[in-house]
């Protein structure tokens, strides 16, 4: 209803108007942000991907080395170099185990891609429905226990750096002969 | 005479620790990328005593290739050990399903892989 008193109260149309108008900058925010956040996922992927090749040459180089080092199966060996190579294997896996880890956060990156993509087309359309409902299953996505607890801490309320992700496995853990 | 161990594993650090184990507990092994690959490798009749598995793998994985495996007169009874970072109930079930003798969860201990080896493989 127009002001007929003269006091500059806005109308409902007024109103409506401007809420329209504020609708549409956030419109225009969020299709900016979604539009930056879609070119810069391959951009991180990249980065990671360059890591992981980097840490992947680290391991082999050194296995190599290790290989040169290690005594032929043909000669004795003390108990304690036994254990020592077999510590050396041991530790040496964290470079697969890192590059699976990050191998499922690029999976999310690009499942966050193309969720971000879909919500441009609006959030009823079907496809951004799918793609919602796949992001919110990325925990199937994960391999490791380790993965899935850090997960799970990461989403609490009171989450809190540093989150204890390191569990020691017994032989039984480890190991299963059906 | 020397046992030939089957290593199939899609990251070459892997592949080469568990080879590195294996060689020096006195076995002769051949390394595959894949499970196409190791189909590939064992094509020629080649005796492997023991095959060791990956599970996620590019062009076909750890269950494709046991399945394939237990096809083959050859491999039915061969033990299989699924080496992998997997280590939920149900892919263990799948695993025992395809027709794997056992499941070593990564990151592996040299020493534990071949007690599990010496338990499974005759003298």
């Amino acid at each position: 209803m127009r002001d007929t008193q003269g006091l500059g109260r806005p109308t409902k149309a007024d109103s409506a108007a401007i809420e329209l108008a504020s609708l549409k900058e956030h419109q225009q925010a969020w299709e900016a942000f979604a539009a930056c956040a879609v070119s810069m996922i391959p951009i991180l992927k990249k980065q990671m991907e360059a890591v992981t090749q980097q840490t992947e040459r680290a391991a082999m180089d050194l296995m190599v080395n290790i290989r040169a080092l290690t005594p032929p199966v043909t000669a004795s060996r003390s108990t304690d170099t036994s254990a020592n190579l077999s510590k050396i294997v041991m530790a040496m896996q964290f470079q697969d185990i890192t590059q699976q880890k990050l191998e499922h956060v690029t999976q999310a990156l690009d499942q966050w891609k193309m969720h971000l993509q879909a919500l441009l087309k609006g959030p009823r359309d079907e496809c951004a429905k799918q793609e919602i409902a796949t992001l919110q299953r990325l925990e199937e996505s994960y391999t490791m226990e380790e993965e899935r607890r850090l997960h799970a801490a990461a989403i609490t309320p009171d989450y809190q750096e540093p989150v204890p992700i390191e569990m020691e496995q017994t032989e039984t853990d480890s190991a299963t002969l059906f | 005479m020397r046992k030939t161990a089957l290593v199939v594993d899609d990251s070459p650090t892997m592949r080469q620790m568990v080879a590195f184990t294996l060689t020096n507990a006195g076995f002769k092994v051949v390394e595959a990328e894949h499970g196409k690959d190791a189909i590939t490798k064992v094509a020629d009749g080649q005796k492997m005593d023991i095959i060791v598995t990956d599970l996620n793998m590019p062009e076909m994985d750890g269950i494709s290739l046991i399945k394939e495996l237990r096809k083959m007169a050859a491999f039915k009874f061969t033990p299989i050990l699924m080496l992998t970072t997997e280590s939920s109930a149900d892919k263990k079930q799948a695993g025992k399903d395809a027709g794997a003798t056992g499941w070593i969860v990564k990151p592996f201990n040299p020493e534990l892989i071949l007690k599990v080896i010496a338990k499974i493989l005759p003298a």
